[in-house]
């Protein structure tokens, strides 16, 4: 294997954790003490529950400027204030301040207009030049989205917030990439970036690499060329979608920056919250929804390997985690690169998850009120097969059944099938009927689309390789954590029961806030309930009896 | 000190359920269709061993029984109990033995469960009456997947003079001054052993001896 290439930044962290080694023990209150954050990506899943952490937690930080994006109508003020205002994010801030939670926000918190598409975010550097970290969040993690919006938000949104971390007086860039920029690989893989080394162990310059796809992207005229042009590229390198390519890219160029101090965070699958800011919480479409969803339609076979490990970390973990690492790089004794996974220390694989998604499903469809279908469903489950069976009841031949279903019932001519007789009688409520059952089938056509496209996008990640994520380093920072912090701060994911989590949590979480959104509907707005006192108590003992770094292998 | 305590035969005085049932219910949940037909099967094949009265028999019966679970999770087994209990037990618990427990506990006895039924199903109701304890069967376990295999000591349809005096020796408890509660001729042993034994809505075969020994016969 080749030497991985040395950078002067290397050299650069290398003189840094030289001077401030001997501090062992990690208090994150004490690093933010007086300490201005600049954050990006607030509006997002994760970066609202580490703002809100932040804030709870750690309130001796004494300011977080978040850069927000204006939107037509709305300007950057107006956006953050809505989401102070109604994301059940905040809700442990609203308890805890009461009346004076807008005060406390006010206090905290200023909000700078930016836009990551532009260089420096658009931003003044003076409004930043005090700032000691900046925590960027902001990125765009749908699988195949247009290849120009993903690389300008996720690639060259990071290099715009390297330029804006430039400006500050800290020069500490966290950034939030992705497990997953691992790319087509398989087995263990660690908390390290060769730079300039793609996942198929080609060498190659990120700086080139960007300047060619910019100039391929140009020259196409639709979302699909783009796709299928970026595709090319990111294949050849070893990345499976446009979401990990551009991630992947960020990463390599920014560690050639020299002149800040970067820390890669590479979450897994970041799922439902498991108990911060209650337990369930949820937002938007994220990874698992649409298997879930997947489970309650009539679809029954998931390719994928039983044993091949599915990576998710609730998002109450990974922003402790964050926590910690920055609160780590605040001490400048940061490294380069911390994954927050679960595969290593609490594996969960395929068959149970598949397993435990059809215990979820049949308990959400326990409902009387259910209609006739999901309660046959609710006994029928979900298997795994491999991506190459075709199952008698497989996506390809229902979908094949359907085509010919609705072909026959169109080329169907009623009256000149039926006798007069019939027909005279029934003809009418007949042709109703057949129209009826043609659209349905055509419907159903469409829903195996959806599943099949689904698939394509989720099968390198669910059948084609099994990835075993490192973990040490944040395990590291948890152990120098004291007790007491553990129990608020720690990266508390070897504590997980599977079961609990996904049957009572997680998929119920998803039923409240993802799966509307995947049916068309609307994410009911009736007050969240705040109920879950008890069972997050219940929860945080119950990670206090076993420390996830006892753990680890 | 000794103390008192009320032991309580779960089937035919608290739940009316065979426990042969609820094994068929959970094969019949399996993951896979074809699979359940096969468990089903497999635990058809325990009824004749289940009907006998035969101690040694009534072990193997109680064996055969759960070996139609064999190879399904863990996650699965723990669903498919929570349900059970919601769905089929939970409201079906005899009214009269509910009645007899709290007198019972009234009486300040120690309320002991005895069950051939698999301690995930038993569990709920034993959390539901504050049963001091609750002995029953508990599945084999093996990478998250039931191995088919019941845990020793089994406790099979008919419980044995012997491990009752062995369980009162144990756990410090005067059986001549215990009750003790049964449904069926299999109990027999179980209430012979204690000072007031009673027959709860009993079979014939119970009924008569019950008659025979002046044991009081509770109905209802």
């Amino acid at each position: 294997m080749a030497e991985a290439v040395r950078t002067p930044r290397d050299d650069q962290k290398a003189s840094l954790r030289k001077a401030t080694w001997g501090r062992p023990e990690l208090d994150p209150i004490r690093s933010f003490e007086g300490k201005h954050i600049v954050l990006t990506g607030v509006t997002g899943f994760l970066g609202k529950v580490w703002l809100t952490m932040l804030l709870d937690f750690l309130p001796s930080v004494q300011r977080v400027s978040v850069v927000c994006r204006k939107k037509t109508g709305s300007s950057a003020s107006e956006r953050f204030a809505e989401l102070v205002d109604t994301s059940p994010a905040l809700t442990p801030l609203r308890r805890r301040h009461g009346a004076r939670f807008r005060d406390f926000i006010d206090d905290k918190v200023r909000v700078i207009e930016g836009d990551g598409t532009k260089p420096l975010f658009g931003v003044s550097p003076s409004l930043v030049e005090s700032a000691d970290l900046v925590a960027n969040f902001a990125g765009l993690t749908d699988f195949e989205p247009d290849p120009a919006i993903a690389l300008t938000t996720n690639t060259l949104g990071a290099l715009h917030a390297a330029e804006l971390c430039a400006q500050t007086s800290g020069k500490r860039l966290m950034h939030v990439s992705t497990c997953y920029v691992a790319g087509r690989v398989s087995g263990e893989v660690a908390e390290h970036l060769d730079y300039g080394r793609s996942p198929l162990e080609r060498d190659f310059d990120p700086q080139s690499e960007l300047d060619a796809v910019r100039d391929t992207l140009d020259r196409c005229r639709t979302k699909r060329e783009r796709i299928a042009q970026l595709m090319v590229r990111a294949e050849r390198l070893g990345w499976p979608n446009v979401y990990t390519y551009t991630k992947g890219l960020a990463e390599h160029l920014l560690h050639s920056r020299v002149d800040i101090c970067t820390t890669t965070i590479r979450p897994s699958i970041v799922e439902s919250a498991r108990t911060y800011p209650f337990a369930g919480w949820n937002e938007g479409i994220n990874t698992s929804g649409p298997l879930v969803w997947l489970f309650s339609t009539s679809f029954r076979h998931f390719p994928s390997r039983p044993r091949h490990h599915f990576d998710v970390v609730p998002v109450d973990s990974v922003a402790r985690g964050a926590l910690l690492i920055a609160a780590e790089m605040l001490e400048n004794r940061a490294e380069d690169v911390y994954q927050l996974a679960s595969s290593d220390i609490n594996p969960f694989t395929f068959r149970r998850a598949i397993e435990l998604t059809n215990l979820g499903v049949r308990r959400m469809h326990a409902n009387p009120e259910q209609g006739f279908g999901q309660k046959v469903l609710r006994h029928l489950d979900v298997m795994p097969v491999s991506a190459k069976a075709t199952p008698l009841l497989g996506v390809q031949r229902m979908q094949q059944a359907a085509r010919q279903g609705v072909h026959w019932l169109r080329q169907l001519n009623l009256r000149e099938e039926l006798p007069t007789s019939v027909w005279n009688r029934f003809g009418e409520r007949a042709e109703k009927h057949r129209k009826k059952q043609a659209q349905r089938l055509r419907n159903f056509d469409r829903t195996m689309n959806r599943v099949q496209e689904m698939l394509r996008l989720y099968r390198p990640f669910i059948h084609d390789h099994d990835y075993v994520f490192s973990t040490a380093r944040i395990h590291g920072l948890n152990k120098r954590l004291s007790h007491e912090q553990q129990k608020r701060l720690g990266y508390d994911v070897g504590t997980i029961d599977w079961h609990d989590y996904w049957l009572n949590i997680h998929v119920p979480g998803l039923e409240r806030w993802c799966l509307p959104l995947l049916r068309g509907e609307k994410i009911p707005a009736e007050p969240i309930d705040l109920d879950d006192e008890e069972r997050i108590h219940q929860i945080v003992s119950e990670n206090s009896v076993a420390p996830a770094e006892d753990r680890v292998r | 000190m000794s103390r008192i305590a009320a032991f309580y035969r779960v089937e035919g005085t608290l739940i009316s359920r065979p426990t042969l049932a609820t094994a068929a219910w959970f094969a019949a949940n399996a993951q896979g269709v074809s699979e359940r037909v096969t468990r089903i099967g497999q635990v058809a094949l325990a009824v004749p061993l289940t009907m006998t009265k035969s101690l040694g028999i009534a072990s193997l019966g109680a064996r055969m029984t759960w070996m139609g679970l064999r190879g399904i999770s863990e996650d699965r087994l723990r669903e498919l109990a929570r349900e059970y209990w919601e769905d089929w037990l939970r409201d079906e618990v005899c009214k009269r033995g509910l009645e007899l427990v709290k007198g019972s506990q009234k009486r300040g006895h120690r309320i002991i469960l005895i069950s051939d039924n698999i301690d995930l199903v038993v569990q709920p109701l034993a959390e539901m009456l504050r049963a001091e304890r609750c002995v029953c069967n508990r599945l084999e376990i093996r990478n998250e997947e039931a191995t088919g295999r019941l845990c020793d000591p089994i406790v099979s349809g008919s419980v044995a003079g012997q491990w009752i005096r062995r369980f009162a020796e144990e756990h410090e408890i005067a059986l001549e001054q215990s009750c003790g509660y049964g449904a069926s001729v299999s109990d027999s042993l179980l209430l012979s052993a204690l000072g007031h034994p009673c027959a709860v809505n009993p079979d014939w075969q119970l009924r008569r001896l019950a008659s025979d020994h002046a044991w009081p016969v509770v109905d209802g």
